[in-house]
């Protein structure tokens, strides 16, 4: 398992990075400072020669390892078996989408898993807001130790974290022997452990401060002068948050919505660990095939499935909020 | 930008940062400490032998190894270590059966690799693995006959079986008074939120097919659909699928599973333990599973190769796997040798007719297995 953790982790990470660098280019500073920059040119290569100088070892690692990869999924997706060379050339077949489409409980499953992916993304970010507000606004000098503090248990194992949350909800966790000492029950709630919402509890407690890193993000940027203003104009505190504060922070808070929504949708390492029999997740199944079945072909479009509708997910998200417009 | 600002994106780059530089630390390949290397390229000695004499092993060199995790420890190639201290050994990490196909499919540069039962027929079918010279195998004498054929494909020896072990139902005498004496316990709603199936399709079809007596190297598909429905409506019996050894015995030992697939490694370490569980003879007959070593086709170690194989066969090598991971060996004088109370109960020692009464691990076709598991994966995935 410790391996899949790794690869779901980090996967997560770069995500959760691309999104909140995106979120950070959307704020309207980075755009006066880019529009500024791209004006005068500098030194012997240019401003446009040392831009792709510096990307071009990103764009080169992205290709390498982030696009070609998905090229290759997508070309054994419609590949009929793993008969025969890796690399060797085969006639393209549908079966692999016939399959998933025929087995009904698997596009069902994802709808399940998308749901949950959004119950998580909702509850996280509404949590993590409060918290970057404080930090952000009423926890003043010591808001560095603050984030400190809130940052310290990612740096023991994602599966450490996870297990410690079985030791919690288990029959003889610290909840159920609680509980059970405090008289509210006689027996161990078996409820806890091995279901959906052992599932969901546990990925909100692992993203939330990850979400709040945006939020904090967008806060910062939040000018004191503003609110002053506002509260000269006759604006009480909650109209001022609403009508300055949030507005402002609304960029941060989509870019956390989504860097959570969209590897959760994806999550496998979680169910495992805490969903028991009825808890599988879509990226259950598509983890089976690879590692269990060496079933890629099937694997790969189960997997393509995923990517094509969570990407109009959130395009339709992206279309429905205009984010561009929050920030003007 | 504020300060904090400037720490908040700091800190997230770092946090990001950490985990995929943990991740990507440990390497694949491993070199066991302790094996001083010597350089010399195994291919530069002369070859020249007499033509009536066996070829000539070479004393130095490096020979490669996918294996699973654990089995890179000296313990499991000590006789090997002794008799060729100059040839230095790698290992190579398979993560599970299809993780080992799908890296030798890919032309991985492993002189040996360890696959299970079930799995052997792939790489005879792609032309992955060379045939076994039994001639050259001093140990092959002591291996039993019925482990030398689950080695064969198509009549010949392309696999060393090594390593191997029961499944059956394994269960809590405390919570089960009454005993178990049928495979269908893993689907009897008595012990309902108390069962523990392996997750694995293969091993599903292998319960139904002995519960319904069905024979499991001509499974049809309505019997799949069968099986199918049947394990669906077991699920909510079940209270997880385990997918490791370690967290059955956890569940078991902690009272919340008390009736499991299981592999007698589990039965065993709870017996270590003093948990009250007793280990099924299912009237279907218990299951077997066995572990092979092949050599890679065109490997230019072959010699070496076969020289691990026949080591990993000897007495102190087999001892160490029966003594350390509690499974069986497939050198009769080792299980012979057994005077462990406990493991002699793990393996039956004690019941000659123990082995006539279970049924081995078919190999699958490439077509059984796609079936098998995409029929688990719909289990899995149904409402």
């Amino acid at each position: 398992v410790d391996g899949h953790v790794g690869g779901s982790e980090s996967r997560a990470l770069t995500r959760a990075a691309e999104a909140a660098a995106s979120a950070l280019n959307a704020s309207p500073r980075r755009r006066r400072l880019g529009r500024a920059g791209r004006g005068t040119a500098s030194g012997a290569l240019g401003r446009g020669g040392a831009f792709w100088l510096l990307s071009l070892p990103p764009v080169v690692w992205l290709a390498l390892f982030f696009v070609a990869p998905l090229a290759l999924m997508a070309a054994f997706s419609f590949r009929a078996d793993l008969r025969g060379g890796l690399l060797r050339p085969f006639a393209p077949t549908l079966v692999h989408y016939e399959q998933v489409f025929e087995a009904a409980s698997y596009v069902r499953l994802l709808g399940v898993s998308i749901l949950m992916a959004l119950i998580v993304a909702v509850v996280v970010t509404a949590l993590a807001y409060p918290l970057a507000y404080f930090l952000a606004f009423k926890a003043g000098r010591r808001a560095t130790l603050y984030l400190v503090l809130l940052l310290v248990p990612f740096w023991t194992s994602y599966l450490l974290r996870v297990m410690a949350w079985k030791f919690m909800l288990g029959s003889e966790g610290a909840i159920n022997s609680l509980l059970i000492f405090l008289g509210v029950i006689d027996e161990p709630l078996a409820a806890l452990l091995y279901n959906r919402g052992a599932v969901v509890v546990t990925l909100i407690y692992v993203w939330i401060p990850f979400a709040a890193l945006p939020i904090l993000a967008a806060l910062s940027r939040v000018e004191p002068s503003l609110l002053e203003a506002a509260a000269d104009l006759g604006g009480d505190p909650p109209s001022q948050f609403l009508r300055v504060t949030l507005p402002l922070s609304m960029p941060g808070l989509l870019a956390a919505f989504f860097l959570v929504f969209i590897p959760t949708v994806g999550e496998y390492v979680t169910p495992i660990l805490v969903g028991g029999s009825a808890g599988s997740m879509y990226g259950n199944i598509i983890q089976d095939f690879f590692t269990k079945a060496g079933n890629w072909p099937l694997g790969s479009a189960l997997a393509m499935v995923m990517l094509a509708i969570t990407l109009a997910l959130v395009l339709v998200a992206v279309r429905a909020i205009q984010p561009q417009r929050l920030v003007r | 930008m504020s300060r904090l600002d400037r720490l908040a994106r700091l800190l997230g780059l770092l946090a990001a940062l950490s985990i995929v530089f943990a991740c990507a630390a440990p390497a694949t390949t491993t070199q066991p400490t302790g094996t001083a290397a010597p350089t010399e390229a195994a291919t530069d000695e002369p070859t020249e032998e007499a033509p009536t004499e066996a070829p000539t092993v070479p004393s130095t060199g490096t020979l490669t190894v996918l294996d699973w995790a654990g089995y890179d420890a000296e313990d499991f190639w000590v006789d090997f270590k002794e008799a060729y201290p100059d040839v230095t050994v790698n290992f190579e990490i398979g993560a599970s059966d299809a993780d080992i196909y799908a890296k030798m499919a890919a032309g991985d540069q492993a002189d040996i690799f360890h696959p299970y039962t079930g799995w052997l027929h792939f790489y005879v079918d792609e032309g992955l693995v060379e045939e076994i010279d039994t001639s050259r195998l001093s140990n092959w004498d002591k291996v039993p006959d019925h482990f030398k054929e689950i080695g064969q494909i198509d009549g010949k020896q392309y696999f060393v079986p090594w390593d191997w072990g029961f499944t059956s139902v394994l269960y809590r005498t405390d919570k089960v008074p009454g005993g178990i004496d049928s495979w269908a316990a893993l689907f009897d709603p008595a012990y309902s939120g108390h069962i523990s199936m392996w997750d694995d399709g293969p091993g599903a079809v292998t319960v139904s097919s002995y519960v319904h007596g069905w024979d499991e190297t001509a499974i049809t598909p309505e019997q799949l659909e069968e099986a199918k429905q049947e394990w669906i409506a077991q699920r909510e019996h079940n209270l997880f699928y385990w997918a490791g050894e370690p967290e059955l015995v956890e569940g078991m030992a902690g009272g919340d599973v008390w009736v499991a697939y299981a592999w007698q490694g589990a039965y065993a370490t709870l017996l270590g333990q003093d948990v009250p569980v007793a280990y099924a003879d299912p009237k279907e007959g218990r299951n077997s599973w066995v572990g092979v070593y092949g050599i890679r086709k065109g490997t230019p170690n072959y010699e070496l190769a076969l020289a691990m194989l026949d080591s990993k066969l000897a007495q102190a090598t087999g001892e160490n796997v029966v003594n350390l991971f509690y499974y069986g060996h497939a050198n009769e004088d080792v299980m012979g040798g057994i005077t462990d109370a406990t493991l002699k109960e793990a393996f039956s020692i004690d019941d000659p007719g123990i082995l006539d009464r279970t049924n081995f691990t078919p190999n699958l076709t490439a077509e059984q297995r796609d079936a098998w598991t995409a029929m688990w994966a719909e289990v899995k995935a149904a409402p």
